[in-house]
Protein backbone atom coordinates (compact mmCIF):
# COMPACT_ATOMS: atom_id res chain seq x y z
CA UNK A 1 0.00 0.00 0.00
CA UNK A 2 1.42 3.18 -0.56
CA UNK A 3 0.06 6.53 1.39
CA UNK A 4 -2.06 8.83 0.16
CA UNK A 5 -0.73 11.82 -1.38
CA UNK A 6 -3.35 14.40 0.64
CA UNK A 7 -1.84 12.42 3.77
CA UNK A 8 1.22 13.61 3.12
CA UNK A 9 0.74 17.74 1.77
CA UNK A 10 2.69 19.33 4.92
CA UNK A 11 5.47 16.68 4.01
CA UNK A 12 5.72 17.89 0.26
CA UNK A 13 4.98 20.76 0.73
CA UNK A 14 8.51 21.14 3.21
CA UNK A 15 10.09 19.22 0.45
CA UNK A 16 9.59 21.39 -2.46
CA UNK A 17 10.33 24.54 -0.47
CA UNK A 18 13.95 22.84 0.61
CA UNK A 19 14.38 22.33 -3.16
CA UNK A 20 14.17 25.78 -4.18
CA UNK A 21 16.66 26.89 -1.46
CA UNK A 22 20.76 26.46 -1.20
CA UNK A 23 22.32 24.64 1.61
CA UNK A 24 22.13 28.46 3.40
CA UNK A 25 18.88 29.15 3.16
CA UNK A 26 18.07 25.79 4.09
CA UNK A 27 19.81 26.15 7.14
CA UNK A 28 17.99 29.56 8.02
CA UNK A 29 14.39 27.87 6.81
CA UNK A 30 14.78 25.30 9.54
CA UNK A 31 15.55 28.13 12.04
CA UNK A 32 12.81 30.09 11.16
CA UNK A 33 10.41 26.61 11.50
CA UNK A 34 12.54 26.17 14.86
CA UNK A 35 11.50 29.56 15.73
CA UNK A 36 7.65 29.27 14.80
CA UNK A 37 7.16 26.65 17.07
CA UNK A 38 8.84 27.77 19.91
CA UNK A 39 6.02 30.55 19.82
CA UNK A 40 3.79 27.29 20.37
CA UNK A 41 3.33 26.66 23.64
CA UNK A 42 3.92 23.26 24.11
CA UNK A 43 2.46 21.67 27.59
CA UNK A 44 5.50 21.85 30.31
CA UNK A 45 4.04 18.83 32.13
CA UNK A 46 4.97 16.45 28.57
CA UNK A 47 9.02 17.50 29.11
CA UNK A 48 9.60 14.92 31.67
CA UNK A 49 11.53 11.65 31.39
CA UNK A 50 8.26 9.85 29.94
CA UNK A 51 8.34 11.77 26.47
CA UNK A 52 11.95 12.20 26.25
CA UNK A 53 13.67 10.97 23.12
CA UNK A 54 17.39 10.28 24.50
CA UNK A 55 20.24 12.11 22.30
CA UNK A 56 23.63 13.58 23.39
CA UNK A 57 23.37 17.01 22.28
CA UNK A 58 19.75 18.00 23.14
CA UNK A 59 16.81 17.36 24.11
CA UNK A 60 13.39 16.34 22.18
CA UNK A 61 10.31 15.47 23.84
CA UNK A 62 7.55 14.14 21.84
CA UNK A 63 3.83 13.66 22.87
CA UNK A 64 1.70 11.47 20.99
CA UNK A 65 -1.96 10.32 20.83
CA UNK A 66 -4.34 8.54 18.74
CA UNK A 67 -7.65 9.49 17.13
CA UNK A 68 -9.90 7.64 14.48
CA UNK A 69 -6.83 5.38 13.63
CA UNK A 70 -4.23 8.10 13.13
CA UNK A 71 -1.13 8.97 15.20
CA UNK A 72 -0.99 12.51 15.70
CA UNK A 73 2.59 13.99 17.23
CA UNK A 74 3.86 17.16 18.63
CA UNK A 75 7.68 17.69 19.60
CA UNK A 76 9.65 20.08 21.34
CA UNK A 77 13.56 20.78 22.08
CA UNK A 78 15.50 22.77 23.53
CA UNK A 79 17.63 23.93 20.81
CA UNK A 80 15.85 25.80 18.43
CA UNK A 81 17.32 23.79 15.38
CA UNK A 82 16.10 20.70 16.84
CA UNK A 83 12.97 21.86 17.58
CA UNK A 84 12.89 23.09 13.58
CA UNK A 85 13.59 19.99 12.85
CA UNK A 86 10.89 18.30 15.32
CA UNK A 87 8.66 20.15 14.32
CA UNK A 88 8.80 19.52 10.60
CA UNK A 89 8.82 15.52 11.32
CA UNK A 90 5.76 16.16 13.46
CA UNK A 91 3.94 18.16 11.30
CA UNK A 92 4.38 15.93 8.26
CA UNK A 93 4.16 12.45 9.88
CA UNK A 94 0.58 13.23 11.59
CA UNK A 95 -2.62 12.45 10.98
CA UNK A 96 -0.75 8.54 9.55
CA UNK A 97 -2.38 4.99 10.16
CA UNK A 98 0.20 2.73 11.76
CA UNK A 99 0.75 0.90 8.87
CA UNK A 100 1.01 4.25 6.79
CA UNK A 101 3.32 5.18 9.59
CA UNK A 102 5.29 2.15 9.28
CA UNK A 103 5.67 3.14 5.20
CA UNK A 104 7.52 5.90 5.87
CA UNK A 105 11.36 5.49 5.47
CA UNK A 106 14.69 7.08 5.27
CA UNK A 107 13.86 8.37 1.59
CA UNK A 108 11.07 10.28 2.94
CA UNK A 109 13.93 11.91 5.01
CA UNK A 110 16.51 11.81 2.76
CA UNK A 111 14.17 14.17 0.29
CA UNK A 112 13.98 16.93 2.90
CA UNK A 113 17.84 17.27 1.86
CA UNK A 114 19.27 18.72 5.20
CA UNK A 115 22.21 16.70 5.03
CA UNK A 116 23.83 16.33 8.43
CA UNK A 117 21.42 17.47 10.31
CA UNK A 118 18.55 15.00 8.62
CA UNK A 119 20.87 12.25 9.36
CA UNK A 120 22.89 12.39 12.90
CA UNK A 121 22.22 9.22 14.70
CA UNK A 122 20.73 10.50 18.40
CA UNK A 123 19.34 13.82 17.50
CA UNK A 124 18.49 13.43 13.86
CA UNK A 125 15.62 13.34 12.08
CA UNK A 126 16.29 9.29 11.38
CA UNK A 127 16.08 9.22 15.07
CA UNK A 128 12.49 11.26 15.54
CA UNK A 129 11.11 9.33 12.71
CA UNK A 130 12.09 5.53 14.75
CA UNK A 131 11.04 7.28 17.98
CA UNK A 132 7.91 8.14 16.44
CA UNK A 133 7.48 4.53 14.58
CA UNK A 134 7.70 2.99 18.17
CA UNK A 135 5.40 5.22 19.94
CA UNK A 136 2.69 4.50 17.26
CA UNK A 137 3.18 0.57 17.41
CA UNK A 138 3.47 0.87 20.67
CA UNK A 139 -0.32 2.26 21.65
CA UNK A 140 -1.84 0.52 18.31
CA UNK A 141 0.01 -2.80 20.03
CA UNK A 142 -1.63 -1.26 24.04
CA UNK A 143 -5.56 -0.55 21.91
CA UNK A 144 -5.53 -4.48 20.66
CA UNK A 145 -4.12 -5.69 24.00
CA UNK A 146 -7.24 -4.06 25.61
CA UNK A 147 -9.58 -5.50 22.94
CA UNK A 148 -8.75 -8.63 24.13
CA UNK B 1 43.81 39.96 13.48
CA UNK B 2 44.34 41.92 16.90
CA UNK B 3 47.52 43.51 17.85
CA UNK B 4 48.03 40.79 20.29
CA UNK B 5 47.90 37.89 17.20
CA UNK B 6 50.46 40.19 15.59
CA UNK B 7 52.92 39.98 18.77
CA UNK B 8 52.59 36.56 18.95
CA UNK B 9 53.79 36.08 15.06
CA UNK B 10 51.39 33.27 14.73
CA UNK B 11 50.12 33.54 11.38
CA UNK B 12 53.38 33.25 9.81
CA UNK B 13 56.84 32.21 9.53
CA UNK B 14 58.64 32.08 13.59
CA UNK B 15 62.45 32.54 12.52
CA UNK B 16 63.02 32.20 16.79
CA UNK B 17 61.18 29.14 17.49
CA UNK B 18 61.22 27.52 14.85
CA UNK B 19 58.19 26.62 14.61
CA UNK B 20 56.48 27.34 11.08
CA UNK B 21 52.99 26.90 11.09
CA UNK B 22 52.20 27.27 7.14
CA UNK B 23 54.50 24.05 6.58
CA UNK B 24 52.67 22.59 10.01
CA UNK B 25 49.61 23.11 7.64
CA UNK B 26 50.75 21.74 4.64
CA UNK B 27 51.75 18.39 6.01
CA UNK B 28 47.68 17.29 7.10
CA UNK B 29 46.40 17.22 4.16
CA UNK B 30 42.72 17.36 5.07
CA UNK B 31 43.44 20.91 5.95
CA UNK B 32 43.30 22.00 2.67
CA UNK B 33 39.77 20.93 2.23
CA UNK B 34 36.71 23.12 2.57
CA UNK B 35 33.22 22.30 4.56
CA UNK B 36 30.15 24.35 3.03
CA UNK B 37 32.35 26.42 0.78
CA UNK B 38 34.38 27.26 3.87
CA UNK B 39 38.35 26.45 4.70
CA UNK B 40 37.74 23.55 7.19
CA UNK B 41 38.77 24.66 10.46
CA UNK B 42 39.42 22.19 12.55
CA UNK B 43 38.80 22.92 16.12
CA UNK B 44 37.87 18.88 17.39
CA UNK B 45 41.00 18.02 17.79
CA UNK B 46 40.15 16.95 21.30
CA UNK B 47 37.94 14.66 20.31
CA UNK B 48 40.32 12.93 17.28
CA UNK B 49 43.36 14.98 15.76
CA UNK B 50 43.73 15.25 12.09
CA UNK B 51 47.07 13.20 10.63
CA UNK B 52 50.12 14.71 8.95
CA UNK B 53 50.85 12.63 5.99
CA UNK B 54 54.12 11.05 7.57
CA UNK B 55 51.65 9.02 9.70
CA UNK B 56 49.63 8.41 6.32
CA UNK B 57 52.59 7.16 4.12
CA UNK B 58 54.05 5.25 7.07
CA UNK B 59 51.14 3.13 7.34
CA UNK B 60 50.64 2.72 3.22
CA UNK B 61 53.81 2.04 3.11
CA UNK B 62 53.44 -1.27 5.77
CA UNK B 63 50.45 -1.97 4.14
CA UNK B 64 51.97 -1.57 0.43
CA UNK B 65 55.38 -3.28 1.12
CA UNK B 66 56.17 -4.59 4.51
CA UNK B 67 52.77 -6.17 5.91
CA UNK B 68 52.28 -9.52 7.58
CA UNK B 69 51.91 -10.69 11.19
CA UNK B 70 54.47 -10.36 14.06
CA UNK B 71 56.15 -11.97 16.73
CA UNK B 72 55.81 -15.29 14.88
CA UNK B 73 57.02 -16.07 11.03
CA UNK B 74 59.90 -17.30 10.17
CA UNK B 75 60.57 -15.07 7.34
CA UNK B 76 61.97 -12.19 6.41
CA UNK B 77 58.97 -9.68 6.42
CA UNK B 78 58.44 -11.17 9.79
CA UNK B 79 61.39 -10.43 11.53
CA UNK B 80 61.68 -6.99 9.60
CA UNK B 81 58.20 -5.81 10.02
CA UNK B 82 58.47 -7.75 14.38
CA UNK B 83 61.97 -5.11 14.35
CA UNK B 84 59.92 -1.78 13.38
CA UNK B 85 56.89 -2.62 15.47
CA UNK B 86 59.10 -3.05 18.70
CA UNK B 87 61.20 -0.07 17.56
CA UNK B 88 57.88 1.87 18.39
CA UNK B 89 57.73 0.62 21.50
CA UNK B 90 61.38 2.12 22.37
CA UNK B 91 59.89 5.03 20.55
CA UNK B 92 56.73 5.26 22.66
CA UNK B 93 59.26 4.99 25.86
CA UNK B 94 61.19 7.55 24.85
CA UNK B 95 58.48 9.83 24.03
CA UNK B 96 57.39 9.81 27.76
CA UNK B 97 60.85 9.52 29.14
CA UNK B 98 59.85 5.63 30.63
CA UNK B 99 63.14 3.59 31.42
CA UNK B 100 62.24 1.03 29.65
CA UNK B 101 60.32 -0.39 26.71
CA UNK B 102 59.45 -3.26 28.80
CA UNK B 103 57.15 -1.12 30.35
CA UNK B 104 55.16 0.27 27.45
CA UNK B 105 51.92 -1.69 26.96
CA UNK B 106 49.80 -1.68 23.73
CA UNK B 107 46.62 -1.48 24.00
CA UNK B 108 43.89 -0.20 21.59
CA UNK B 109 43.13 3.26 23.56
CA UNK B 110 43.10 4.78 26.82
CA UNK B 111 39.87 3.20 27.96
CA UNK B 112 41.32 0.09 27.56
CA UNK B 113 44.70 0.83 29.25
CA UNK B 114 42.21 2.00 32.13
CA UNK B 115 40.22 -1.01 31.96
CA UNK B 116 43.18 -3.22 31.84
CA UNK B 117 44.65 -1.68 35.50
CA UNK B 118 40.94 -1.65 37.05
CA UNK B 119 40.76 -5.32 35.66
CA UNK B 120 44.28 -6.91 36.70
CA UNK B 121 45.88 -4.44 39.09
CA UNK B 122 42.23 -4.18 40.22
CA UNK B 123 41.00 -7.34 40.90
CA UNK B 124 44.29 -8.55 42.51
CA UNK B 125 45.16 -5.44 45.15
CA UNK B 126 41.41 -4.25 45.68
CA UNK B 127 38.37 -5.43 47.84
CA UNK B 128 35.70 -4.75 49.75
CA UNK B 129 36.07 -1.27 51.80
CA UNK B 130 39.20 -0.33 49.33
CA UNK B 131 38.93 3.16 48.14
CA UNK B 132 40.25 4.46 44.48
CA UNK B 133 40.62 8.38 44.45
CA UNK B 134 39.18 9.93 40.83
CA UNK B 135 38.47 13.56 40.12
CA UNK B 136 35.15 15.45 39.69
CA UNK B 137 36.69 16.33 35.69
CA UNK B 138 37.09 12.58 34.79
CA UNK B 139 36.00 11.45 31.23
CA UNK B 140 33.75 8.50 31.31
CA UNK B 141 36.64 6.49 30.82
CA UNK B 142 38.32 6.98 34.03
CA UNK B 143 34.83 6.21 35.80
CA UNK B 144 33.53 3.64 34.60
CA UNK B 145 36.15 1.07 34.57
CA UNK B 146 35.98 2.13 38.42
CA UNK B 147 32.21 1.30 38.87
CA UNK B 148 32.34 -2.14 37.17
CA UNK B 149 35.03 -2.47 39.75
CA UNK B 150 33.22 -1.38 42.55
CA UNK B 151 30.08 -3.39 41.49
CA UNK B 152 32.04 -6.46 41.27
CA UNK B 153 34.32 -6.08 44.61
CA UNK B 154 32.16 -3.49 46.46
CA UNK B 155 35.15 -0.83 46.82
CA UNK B 156 34.52 2.59 46.87
CA UNK B 157 35.07 5.40 44.77
CA UNK B 158 35.92 8.46 46.22
CA UNK B 159 35.12 11.97 44.39
CA UNK B 160 37.71 14.84 44.84
CA UNK B 161 36.45 18.22 44.14
CA UNK B 162 36.98 20.94 42.08
CA UNK B 163 36.89 24.82 42.71
CA UNK B 164 35.06 27.38 40.03
CA UNK B 165 38.14 28.09 38.06
CA UNK B 166 38.03 23.69 37.12
CA UNK B 167 41.15 23.48 39.42
CA UNK B 168 41.77 20.46 41.63
CA UNK B 169 41.15 20.94 45.44
CA UNK B 170 43.74 19.69 46.87
CA UNK B 171 43.26 20.02 50.37
CA UNK B 172 39.89 18.03 49.58
CA UNK B 173 42.09 15.86 47.55
CA UNK B 174 44.47 14.99 50.41
CA UNK B 175 42.21 14.57 52.81
CA UNK B 176 40.78 11.71 51.05
CA UNK B 177 43.89 10.21 50.48
CA UNK B 178 43.31 8.03 53.92
CA UNK B 179 44.40 4.49 54.80
CA UNK B 180 41.19 2.70 52.76
CA UNK B 181 42.52 4.43 49.72
CA UNK B 182 44.38 1.91 47.40
CA UNK B 183 44.52 3.71 43.91
CA UNK B 184 44.42 7.27 42.46
CA UNK B 185 43.33 7.30 38.80
CA UNK B 186 43.28 10.89 37.49
CA UNK B 187 43.43 12.78 34.63
CA UNK B 188 46.53 14.48 33.88
CA UNK B 189 44.47 17.44 31.87
CA UNK B 190 40.89 18.05 31.82
CA UNK B 191 39.38 16.65 28.09
CA UNK B 192 36.56 19.77 29.20
CA UNK B 193 38.32 22.26 31.01
CA UNK B 194 42.07 22.17 29.89
CA UNK B 195 43.22 22.01 33.19
CA UNK B 196 46.72 21.15 34.14
CA UNK B 197 46.33 19.34 36.85
CA UNK B 198 49.20 19.16 39.57
CA UNK B 199 50.30 15.65 38.66
CA UNK B 200 53.37 15.50 40.49
CA UNK B 201 52.16 17.43 43.49
CA UNK B 202 49.13 14.13 43.25
CA UNK B 203 51.58 11.92 43.01
CA UNK B 204 53.57 12.95 45.54
CA UNK B 205 50.73 13.39 48.65
CA UNK B 206 49.91 9.92 47.30
CA UNK B 207 53.43 8.25 47.53
CA UNK B 208 53.68 9.92 50.87
CA UNK B 209 51.29 7.30 52.06
CA UNK B 210 52.28 4.82 49.73
CA UNK B 211 49.16 5.06 47.64
CA UNK B 212 49.90 4.24 43.91
CA UNK B 213 48.71 6.74 40.86
CA UNK B 214 47.61 6.52 37.35
CA UNK B 215 47.13 9.53 35.14
CA UNK B 216 45.39 9.49 32.17
CA UNK B 217 47.60 11.23 29.66
CA UNK B 218 44.90 11.36 26.76
CA UNK B 219 45.04 15.15 26.55
CA UNK B 220 47.91 16.09 28.52
CA UNK B 221 50.69 13.83 26.09
CA UNK B 222 49.38 15.96 22.89
CA UNK B 223 49.43 19.28 25.06
CA UNK B 224 52.95 19.04 27.07
CA UNK B 225 55.87 17.55 27.53
CA UNK B 226 55.24 14.15 29.53
CA UNK B 227 58.38 12.48 31.85
CA UNK B 228 56.72 9.60 33.85
CA UNK B 229 59.65 9.34 35.25
CA UNK B 230 59.37 12.66 36.77
CA UNK B 231 56.07 12.52 37.49
CA UNK B 232 56.57 9.28 39.67
CA UNK B 233 53.25 7.76 38.35
CA UNK B 234 52.91 4.08 38.29
CA UNK B 235 50.65 4.38 35.81
CA UNK B 236 50.19 6.47 32.81
CA UNK B 237 48.07 5.88 29.62
CA UNK B 238 46.81 7.85 26.54
CA UNK B 239 45.67 7.16 23.40
CA UNK B 240 47.16 7.54 19.70
CA UNK B 241 44.66 9.22 17.76
CA UNK B 242 44.63 12.61 19.65
CA UNK B 243 48.09 12.50 19.01
CA UNK B 244 48.09 12.90 15.44
CA UNK B 245 48.50 9.01 15.17
CA UNK B 246 45.70 6.50 13.61
CA UNK B 247 42.69 5.08 15.95
CA UNK B 248 42.55 1.89 17.69
CA UNK B 249 46.01 1.92 19.30
CA UNK B 250 47.04 3.40 22.92
CA UNK B 251 49.64 2.73 25.60
CA UNK B 252 49.56 1.65 28.97
CA UNK B 253 53.07 2.72 30.59
CA UNK B 254 53.48 0.73 34.29
CA UNK B 255 55.73 0.27 36.18
CA UNK B 256 57.80 -2.69 35.93
CA UNK B 257 57.26 -3.85 39.69
CA UNK B 258 54.08 -3.69 39.61
CA UNK B 259 53.28 -5.00 36.22
CA UNK B 260 55.41 -8.18 37.24
CA UNK B 261 52.48 -8.63 39.72
CA UNK B 262 50.02 -8.21 37.46
CA UNK B 263 47.98 -11.03 35.62
CA UNK B 264 46.67 -11.46 32.24
CA UNK B 265 43.84 -9.15 31.02
CA UNK B 266 43.02 -11.23 27.54
CA UNK B 267 44.02 -14.69 27.24
CA UNK B 268 44.71 -16.00 23.98
CA UNK B 269 47.71 -16.30 21.57
CA UNK B 270 51.13 -13.86 22.13
CA UNK B 271 50.45 -13.73 25.86
CA UNK B 272 51.50 -17.32 26.63
CA UNK B 273 54.35 -19.00 27.49
CA UNK B 274 53.72 -22.62 26.98
CA UNK B 275 49.71 -23.99 26.81
CA UNK B 276 49.21 -27.15 27.74
CA UNK B 277 45.17 -28.60 28.09
CA UNK B 278 46.11 -28.57 32.52
CA UNK B 279 48.27 -25.39 32.86
CA UNK B 280 48.87 -22.26 30.84
CA UNK B 281 52.18 -19.77 31.88
CA UNK B 282 52.41 -16.37 30.68
CA UNK B 283 54.96 -14.37 29.16
CA UNK B 284 56.71 -11.36 31.05
CA UNK B 285 55.00 -7.88 30.07
CA UNK B 286 54.36 -6.44 28.11
CA UNK B 287 53.26 -9.63 26.51
CA UNK B 288 51.33 -10.46 28.74
CA UNK B 289 48.94 -8.28 28.62
CA UNK B 290 49.12 -8.12 24.57
CA UNK B 291 46.33 -10.92 23.32
CA UNK B 292 46.02 -11.58 20.05
CA UNK B 293 47.31 -9.84 16.95
CA UNK B 294 48.34 -6.52 18.27
CA UNK B 295 47.44 -3.45 16.19
CA UNK B 296 50.85 -3.89 14.01
CA UNK B 297 49.74 -0.92 11.39
CA UNK B 298 48.40 1.54 13.75
CA UNK B 299 51.59 1.29 15.68
CA UNK B 300 53.80 2.01 12.83
CA UNK B 301 51.31 5.36 12.14
CA UNK B 302 51.84 5.77 16.29
CA UNK B 303 55.29 5.88 15.70
CA UNK B 304 55.88 8.10 12.69
CA UNK B 305 53.31 10.58 14.93
CA UNK B 306 55.71 10.57 17.88
CA UNK B 307 59.01 11.13 15.61
CA UNK B 308 56.41 13.63 13.67
CA UNK B 309 55.76 16.17 16.79
CA UNK B 310 59.45 14.85 18.24
CA UNK B 311 60.78 16.57 15.66
CA UNK B 312 58.72 19.49 16.01
CA UNK B 313 59.14 19.61 19.42
CA UNK B 314 56.54 19.40 22.30
CA UNK B 315 57.90 22.58 23.78
CA UNK B 316 57.63 24.15 20.43
CA UNK B 317 54.15 23.00 20.15
CA UNK B 318 53.24 24.04 23.85
CA UNK B 319 54.43 27.04 22.74
CA UNK B 320 52.20 27.23 20.03
CA UNK B 321 49.21 26.58 21.41
CA UNK B 322 49.71 28.70 24.45
CA UNK B 323 49.54 31.63 22.40
CA UNK B 324 47.02 30.39 20.91
CA UNK B 325 44.70 29.83 23.89
CA UNK B 326 46.12 33.59 25.11
CA UNK B 327 44.21 34.69 22.23
CA UNK B 328 40.97 32.89 22.21
CA UNK B 329 40.24 33.38 25.22
CA UNK B 330 40.88 37.45 25.08
CA UNK B 331 38.29 37.21 21.84
CA UNK B 332 35.81 34.72 23.67
CA UNK B 333 36.29 36.78 26.88
CA UNK B 334 35.51 40.19 25.00
CA UNK B 335 32.07 38.87 23.84
CA UNK B 336 29.17 39.50 26.46
CA UNK B 337 27.22 36.45 25.67
CA UNK B 338 30.13 34.11 26.19
CA UNK B 339 30.44 31.85 29.25
CA UNK B 340 33.69 30.27 29.22
CA UNK B 341 34.51 27.24 31.98
CA UNK B 342 37.93 27.02 33.25
CA UNK B 343 40.31 29.31 33.81
CA UNK B 344 42.82 27.42 35.68
CA UNK B 345 46.30 29.27 35.31
CA UNK B 346 47.88 25.78 33.69
CA UNK B 347 45.60 25.01 30.77
CA UNK B 348 46.08 23.22 27.52
CA UNK B 349 44.17 24.71 24.59
CA UNK B 350 40.98 23.45 25.29
CA UNK B 351 37.99 25.97 25.39
CA UNK B 352 34.50 25.02 26.59
CA UNK B 353 31.45 27.51 26.67
CA UNK B 354 28.30 28.18 26.18
CA UNK B 355 26.48 31.37 24.79
CA UNK B 356 23.63 33.23 26.99
CA UNK B 357 20.26 31.89 25.75
CA UNK B 358 21.60 29.71 23.06
CA UNK B 359 21.64 25.79 23.16
CA UNK B 360 25.02 24.74 22.66
CA UNK B 361 23.69 22.35 19.35
CA UNK B 362 23.01 25.74 17.74
CA UNK B 363 26.20 27.61 18.56
CA UNK B 364 27.48 24.42 17.13
CA UNK B 365 25.47 23.85 14.08
CA UNK B 366 26.47 27.68 13.13
CA UNK B 367 29.96 27.22 13.30
CA UNK B 368 29.45 23.96 11.27
CA UNK B 369 28.12 26.54 8.78
CA UNK B 370 31.21 28.45 9.06
CA UNK B 371 33.66 25.81 7.88
CA UNK B 372 34.34 25.41 12.39
CA UNK B 373 34.59 21.76 13.60
CA UNK B 374 33.68 21.92 17.22
CA UNK B 375 32.46 19.04 19.56
CA UNK B 376 29.50 19.86 21.76
CA UNK B 377 27.22 17.88 24.29
CA UNK B 378 29.05 16.47 27.31
CA UNK B 379 32.01 15.31 25.85
CA UNK B 380 31.84 12.03 27.77
CA UNK B 381 32.41 13.85 30.97
CA UNK B 382 28.70 14.16 32.42
CA UNK B 383 29.28 14.12 36.04
CA UNK B 384 31.34 17.15 35.23
CA UNK B 385 28.71 19.20 33.43
CA UNK B 386 26.73 18.35 36.77
CA UNK B 387 29.45 20.13 38.25
CA UNK B 388 29.32 22.78 36.15
CA UNK B 389 25.67 23.23 36.09
CA UNK B 390 24.89 22.86 32.51
CA UNK B 391 23.59 20.92 30.04
CA UNK B 392 26.31 20.47 28.02
CA UNK B 393 29.06 23.13 26.40
CA UNK B 394 30.86 24.00 23.12
CA UNK B 395 34.49 22.76 23.11
CA UNK B 396 36.91 24.30 20.64
CA UNK B 397 39.77 21.77 21.17
CA UNK B 398 43.04 23.88 19.05
CA UNK B 399 46.16 22.11 18.53
CA UNK B 400 49.36 22.65 16.67
CA UNK B 401 48.02 23.01 13.04
CA UNK B 402 45.52 26.03 14.27
CA UNK B 403 45.87 29.17 13.72
CA UNK B 404 45.16 33.01 15.04
CA UNK B 405 43.12 33.42 12.10
CA UNK B 406 40.86 30.58 12.24
CA UNK B 407 40.44 31.82 16.07
CA UNK B 408 38.79 34.95 14.14
CA UNK B 409 36.82 32.75 11.68
CA UNK B 410 35.13 30.97 14.58
CA UNK B 411 34.48 34.34 16.58
CA UNK B 412 32.50 36.03 13.26
CA UNK B 413 30.51 32.76 12.90
CA UNK B 414 29.78 32.89 16.89
CA UNK B 415 28.45 36.47 16.29
CA UNK B 416 26.60 35.34 13.56
CA UNK B 417 25.07 32.65 15.98
CA UNK B 418 23.93 35.62 18.05
CA UNK B 419 22.04 37.14 15.26
CA UNK B 420 20.35 34.05 14.49
CA UNK B 421 19.37 32.56 17.78
CA UNK B 422 19.66 35.26 20.15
Amino acid sequence: MTIAVEKLAQYDEYVEALDLLDEESRFEYIIDIGKRADKIPFPVECMDHAHLMHGCMSKVWIIHDMNGGAHHFRGQSDAIIVKGLVSMMTGSFSGLTSDELAEVTLDHVRSLNLGALTMQRQVGMMAMLKHMQKLSQRSAQAATANED
Amino acid sequence: MNEMAQNTNLSGHNAEGGFDIDRIRQDFPVLSRQVHGKPLVYFDSGASAQKPRAVINAMTEVLEDQYTNVHRGAHYLSQALTDRYEGVREKIAAFINAPSENEIVITRNTTEAINLVAATYGRKFLSKDDAVVISDMEHHANIVPWQLLRDETGIELKIAPIDDRGMLDMDAYAALLDRNTKLVSMTHCSNVLGTMLPANEIVRLAHDRSIPVLLDGSQAVVHSTVDVQDLDADFYVFTGHKLYGPTAIGVLYGKADLLAQMPPYQGGGDMIATVTYEKTTYQEPPYRFEAGTPPIVEAIGLGAAIDYVSAIGMDAIAAHEKALLAYATERLAAMPDIRLFGSAPEKAAILSFVQDGIHPFDTAATLDRAGVAVRVGQHCAEPLMTRLGVEGTVRASLAMYNTIGEIDSMITALERARSLFA
